[in-house]
C-alpha cells in the first residue's frame, strides 16, 4: 500500500514537472491548454460521478448518456422559454432526477436487467429530444463567467481554476465532496456495503432498496447538472445528439478511475488534456503529421494508459444484480 | 407476477415511444401516393448524417428543394440518414415510390448517388457538394467554389484582427468543400496581410472525421482555446460543430466570428454579438434551380457550379471601417470574375 502511494507521489511530481516546464516555455499557451482541458473534462467527470454513485450502490447505469441528453434539452428549452437560466438549471436537475428515478424503478423495484433499463433511458431521451426539438430558441443571456477576485490573479492557477462558469466550480467542489462522502461518512459506508454485499448490509439494518433508490435518483440529479453544463454553460444552445457519446466515455473513465471520484476526475482531466494538446498540435503545426493521426491521439493515449497504467480493477461485487430479500 | 408484467408492458411502451417519435414531418401539398402518376412531381431529399435543421448546409438544401417543389405544385419530403451504411437504402426508399427527383446532400454520398443514377435511369439525381465524375445524363453534381467564399471572409478577417491572430474551427478536412473553405480562408488572410504589410498568424483546427459536423461542445472548447491564446477573429465552419464555436466566441467581448454556408446571423441568433459575416454558398438557389431544370426536362448530367458570396455585416457593420467594407466589395467583384485567384486547387 505504501509502495503504491509513493508510486502515486512520483507520478504527481512528474506531472507537475511537465507542466512547469511547458509553463516556463510558453505560459499563455500552457494556461489555455489546461483551462481548455477542464472544459473538455468536466462534463465527462460529472458523468463519471453519476456512474460511480450508481455502481457503488450496485446499479449499473448505462443510461448516463440519455440522462445528460434529456437534461441538456430541458435546461435549454426551459431557460429559453421562461427566460431564466436558473429555472433552466432547476429543470435539468428535476428531469435528471426523473430519469434516475425511472432507472431505479426498473432496476430496483421491477428487477429488470439493468443494461436494458439503461438502454431504455438512452432510447427514450434520443427519441423525445429529437421529436420535441424546435429551432429558433435562444438563451435569455449567456451563462456568466465568474472570475474569482484575487485568486484569478495567481499566475497559471488563476486562469486555469478561477475563471470559469458557475457549474464548473460546482462540479469541481462536488467531486471532492463526493469523495469525502463516499469514504468518510455513514452514507458512504452503507452505499459501498450495499454495492458489495447487499445481504450483509440488509442484515445490519440498512434498507438496500431505499438506499439504491436514493442514490440512483441523486445520481440522476448530477447527470442533470452535467447536461445543463453542456447546453447552458459550455455551448449556450442545444442540438440533437448533443452529448455525442460523453455518457459512454464517462463509463470508461469511471473504470479507469477505479470507481473512485478523485480517480475518475483525474482520468477525465487526462482525457481533457489529451484533447487540448491535440488541438494545440494543430494550432502550432509544430510537426507535420497527418491531421487524422493527431485527431486520434486522445483515444490512443487513453487506451495506452488503460492497458498499462490502470492495472487490475475490480468493480463493486453486487453490481448489476437485483436484490431480493428471500434469496440473499 | 403482476409487477413483472407491468414492467414488461411499460418497457415496451416506452421503447415504442422512443422509436416512434422521431419521424420526420413531410410537407404535404400533394400526397405522396400520387408520386409516379403523370401529373405528379415528387422531390425527395436524403441528408448525410447531418440534420435538416442544422441552420446551415442541409437546411439550405432542403429549403431549396422544398421551394422548387412547391413552385412546381409538387410534393417534397426528406430522410435524414442516421448511419452512412444507409445511403443507398434511403435513396431506394424514394425510388421505390417513384419520385421524379432525388436530391442527395453531401460529398460523402457521391458514390451512392452515382450508383443510384445508373440503377434508376428515369429518375433525376441532384448531388449537392458532389463532384460528378460519371457520364450519367440523369445525375447532376452541384458544386461550389467554397475557396472563393473562404478567401473573401479571410480577407475581411485580415483587416479586422487587432491581435494579428486569426483562427478557424472547422469540420473535417476529409470533406473537400470544408478544406476549400479553410484553405481559401487562409489565403484570403495572407492576401490582406500582404496588402497591409503585416504579419498575421493563421491557425486552422479540424475536427476528427468521425462525428465532425455534430459536435458543438468540441467546437466551443476549441474556440475557447484559441481565444485564450489571443486570437480575436474566428471562422466556425462545419454544421453544428462550427455553430458551437460561434456561440463561444459570442461570449467573449471584442472577439469576432464568421459563419458559414448561409447567413448565420439569421439562423444562429446566439452568435449575433460576434458574427460579422458568413462565407456563403447559395445552396438553396442552386438546388431549386436544378430542381426546376429537372422539372422542365432541361437538366443535364455533369456538374453545375453554384454561386457564392459573403453575408451582410448586419449590426456589426459598426466594427467594419467604411474603407475596409469598400475594399471587400471591390475584391468580391474581382474574385467572382476570376481576376484575383484564391490559390486553392479545386
Amino acid at each position: 500500500m505504501s509502495q503504491l502511494k509513493s508510486k502515486r507521489n512520483y507520478l504527481l511530481i512528474a506531472v507537475a514537472a511537465v507542466f512547469a516546464y511547458f509553463y516556463h516555455k510558453d505560459g499563455a499557451v500552457t494556461t489555455s491548454v489546461v483551462s481548455t482541458a477542464i472544459s473538455f473534462g468536466l462534463p465527462l467527470a460529472l458523468a463519471a460521478m453519476v456512474g460511480i454513485m450508481c455502481e457503488r450502490t450496485g446499479i449499473v447505469n448505462i443510461g448516463i448518456e440519455g440522462t445528460m441528453l434529456i437534461s441538456a434539452f430541458a435546461a435549454f428549452f426551459v431557460a429559453s422559454t421562461v427566460k431564466s437560466i436558473i429555472i433552466g438549471l432547476i429543470a435539468a436537475i428535476v428531469v435528471g432526477m426523473l430519469a434516475g428515478f425511472l432507472l431505479a424503478l426498473m432496476a430496483v423495484s421491477w428487477r429488470m436487467d439493468q443494461i436494458i433499463a439503461g438502454t431504455i433511458i438512452n432510447i427514450l431521451a434520443t427519441g423525445l429530444t429529437s421529436f420535441l426539438f424546435k429551432q429558433g430558441h435562444t438563451l435569455p443571456s449567456a451563462m456568466p463567467e465568474i472570475d474569482i477576485p484575487v485568486l484569478q490573479n495567481i499566475p497559471f492557477f488563476g486562469p486555469v481554476l478561477f475563471m470559469h462558469g458557475p457549474i464548473t466550480y460546482f462540479g469541481l467542489i462536488f467531486i471532492v465532496f463526493l469523495w469525502v462522502a463516499l469514504f468518510h461518512t455513514v452514507w458512504g459506508l452503507r452505499t459501498r456495503a450495499v454495492g458489495e454485499h447487499p445481504g450483509s448490509a440488509d442484515t445490519a439494518g440498512v434498507s438496500v432498496l431505499r438506499l439504491r433508490y436514493l442514490n440512483v435518483t441523486l445520481a440522476g440529479a448530477v447527470g442533470g447538472i452535467a447536461g445543463a453544463f453542456l447546453s447552458l454553460e459550455l455551448v449556450g444552445s442545444f442540438e440533437r445528439g448533443f452529448t455525442a457519446g460523453k455518457g459512454f466515455t464517462a463509463l470508461a473513465l469511471m473504470i479507469f478511475g477505479r470507481w473512485n471520484p478523485l480517480g475518475a476526475l483525474a482520468a477525465a482531466m487526462f482525457f481533457g488534456i489529451a484533447q487540448a494538446v491535440t488541438n494545440q498540435l494543430m494550432i502550432d503545426q509544430v510537426v507535420n503529421i497527418p491531421q487524422q493521426f493527431v485527431n486520434m491521439l486522445p483515444y490512443v493515449m487513453t487506451i495506452l494508459v488503460l492497458a498499462f497504467a490502470a492495472g487490475k480493477v475490480r468493480p463493486p461485487a453486487a453490481e448489476g444484480q437485483p436484490y431480493e430479500k428471500e434469496q440473499a | 407476477m403482476i409487477k413483472r408484467v407491468t414492467a414488461g408492458v411499460v418497457t415496451v411502451a416506452l421503447a415504442a415511444l422512443g422509436f416512434a417519435l422521431p419521424v420526420n414531418a413531410a410537407v404535404r401539398t400533394v400526397s405522396e401516393a400520387s408520386c409516379g402518376t403523370a401529373s405528379a412531381f415528387c422531390v425527395g431529399l436524403v441528408t448525410d448524417t447531418g440534420k435538416v435543421d442544422d441552420k446551415s448546409f442541409n437546411q439550405s438544401a432542403w429549403e431549396g428543394a422544398k421551394a422548387a417543389a412547391a413552385t412546381a405544385g409538387g410534393f417534397s419530403k426528406y430522410i435524414e440518414t442516421i448511419d452512412p451504411k444507409d445511403y443507398a437504402s434511403n435513396i431506394d426508399l424514394f425510388a421505390a415510390k417513384k419520385y421524379n427527383v432525388i436530391v442527395t446532400v453531401g460529398f460523402l454520398m457521391a458514390d451512392a448517388t452515382a450508383a443510384a443514377a445508373v440503377k434508376y435511369p428515369t429518375i433525376k439525381f441532384i448531388g449537392v457538394d458532389q463532384f460528378n465524375g460519371s457520364t450519367a445524363g440523369n445525375y447532376s453534381g452541384l458544386i461550389f467554389p467554397e475557396d472563393k467564399a473562404g478567401f473573401l471572409a479571410g480577407y475581411l478577417a485580415g483587416y479586422l484582427t487587432k491581435t494579428k491572430k486569426v483562427g478557424a474551427v472547422l469540420g473535417t478536412d476529409v470533406v473537400p468543400p470544408v478544406k476549400r473553405y479553410g484553405e481559401g480562408f487562409k489565403n484570403g488572410i495572407a492576401y490582406a496581410a500582404k496588402e497591409q504589410n503585416k504579419k498575421i498568424k493563421t491557425t486552422i483546427v479540424y475536427h476528427a472525421p468521425d462525428n465532425a459536423f455534430n459536435d458543438p461542445a468540441w467546437g466551443a472548447t476549441t474556440a475557447g482555446q484559441l481565444l485564450g491564446q489571443g486570437y480575436d477573429v474566428i471562422f466556425g465552419a462545419g454544421g453544428k460543430t462550427g455553430n458551437g464555436a460561434l456561440g463561444k466566441v459570442a461570449k467573449k467581448k471584442g472577439a469576432l466570428c464568421i459563419g458559414v454556408d448561409t447567413d448565420q446571423w439569421l439562423t444562429v441568433p446566439e452568435a449575433q454579438p460576434c458574427l460579422v459575416t458568413s462565407a456563403m454558398k447559395l445552396l438553396a438557389n442552386g438546388v431549386s434551380s436544378l430542381v426546376a431544370q429537372a422539372k422542365a426536362g432541361s437538366m443535364k448530367g455533369g456538374n453545375f457550379m453554384g454561386a457564392i458570396g459573403i453575408a451582410p455585416f448586419h449590426a456589426l457593420s459598426k466594427v467594419v471601417p467604411a474603407a475596409v467594407a469598400k475594399k471587400v466589395k471591390a475584391l468580391t467583384a474581382k474574385v467572382l470574375s476570376g481576376t484575383v485567384k484564391t490559390g486553392v486547387k479545386a
